[in-house]
């Protein structure tokens, strides 16, 4: 089983891939990697943060869940209007990877639940996570970086 | 009808006051004003920003007004109240006081604008259950792209000061 390295801000954790029950997009995340940018605090889902991924090679639906829970890492197409106000306005989504740090977090869509690909689970630093992430939310968003561990 | 500026990061928006649908809570906002304080960005109600209420500003206001029934749009300012048993948990990037009970002025600058997911909960919105207010207040009026920016800013670089006053001609 892969693990790979997650980075915000000063903290790191650990995710376990699930290769098994999403092959395609594990596959095409760790051929990704390294993957850094800014990271974006989700506005409509709740304890959730995310980096916005280059979409040229399309990701398929596979081992998906509208019932998201702590720890889930995801990849999955984000209504893009709750991205930029700027975004190009023929974009109506963009690929994201992104992780739920707390409870009360559903992944939403336009109307109401969006399913989202899950591929792997944050197994160790959680809560380190859980503590940077809303210091970001006060003090400014940090740098994000996922690669392998 | 009264008038409210709204100073945010250089910028400035004029909202006006609903004194004709609510005039209790808007005579209740305006005897406040001017309320400033270290606004944050929604992680649930897309793009809103919130301004907490504290001190001798904290407002506990009842119910008044249409029954709204979840509907947002942007541009509304509503005063928000949360009972403290209806969060779970601690609210980790609020300040320490707020992270049971809320008062805020909840303010929707932009598209999406949505109470979130609980603004579809009746029971939250019943008026008979003490547990959660949000009364829609006033409108802008006047909101320059540049206050909508630093709206918009607030999500990426963290808390910025915003102050509300009354805008009197």
């Amino acid at each position: 089983m892969s693990r790979i390295k997650i980075t915000l801000g000063a903290v790191e954790a650990f995710a376990e891939l699930d290769e098994e029950h999403a092959p395609a997009t594990t596959r095409w995340l760790k051929e990704a990697l390294p993957i850094q940018g800014r990271a974006v605090h989700s506005m409509e889902n709740g304890r959730e943060v995310y980096l916005v991924l280059d979409p040229s090679q399309p990701v398929p639906d596979e081992n998906q869940t509208i019932y998201q829970t702590v720890g889930d890492l995801l990849v999955y197409y984000k209504p893009a209007i709750f991205v930029e106000p700027e975004w190009p306005r023929h974009v109506r989504d963009v690929l994201v990877v992104s992780f739920v740090y707390e409870r009360d977090t559903a992944i939403r869509g336009i109307s109401g639940a969006l399913a989202t690909n899950v591929v792997g689970t944050i197994t160790d630093g959680l809560d380190g996570l859980v503590h940077e992430a809303p210091r970001m939310r006060r003090e400014g968003m940090g740098q994000m970086t996922i690669g392998p561990a | 009808m009264r008038k409210m500026l709204f100073e945010l990061s250089g910028t400035a928006a004029v909202a006006e006051l609903l004194d004709d649908v609510v005039p209790k809570t808007c005579d209740a906002v305006w005897e406040i004003l001017p309320v400033e304080g270290m606004s944050i960005h929604a992680n649930w109600s897309s793009r809103e920003i919130m301004l907490h209420l504290e001190g001798d500003k904290i407002l506990r206001l009842p119910p008044e007004g249409p029954l709204r029934r979840g509907t947002t749009a942007p541009g509304d300012i509503i005063y928000y109240w949360r009972s403290p048993q209806m969060s779970r948990g601690k609210q980790l990037a609020y300040s320490a006081a707020f992270q049971r009970e809320l008062s805020e002025f909840a303010i929707f600058y932009g598209d999406p604008s949505a109470g979130g997911m609980a603004a579809d909960d009746p029971v939250r919105m019943g008026r008979d259950s003490d547990l959660q207010v949000q009364t829609l207040f006033a409108r802008f009026i006047d909101t320059p792209q540049a206050f909508l920016r630093a709206c918009e800013e607030i999500r990426h670089e963290g808390l910025q000061k915003l102050v509300v006053r009354r805008l009197e001609e």
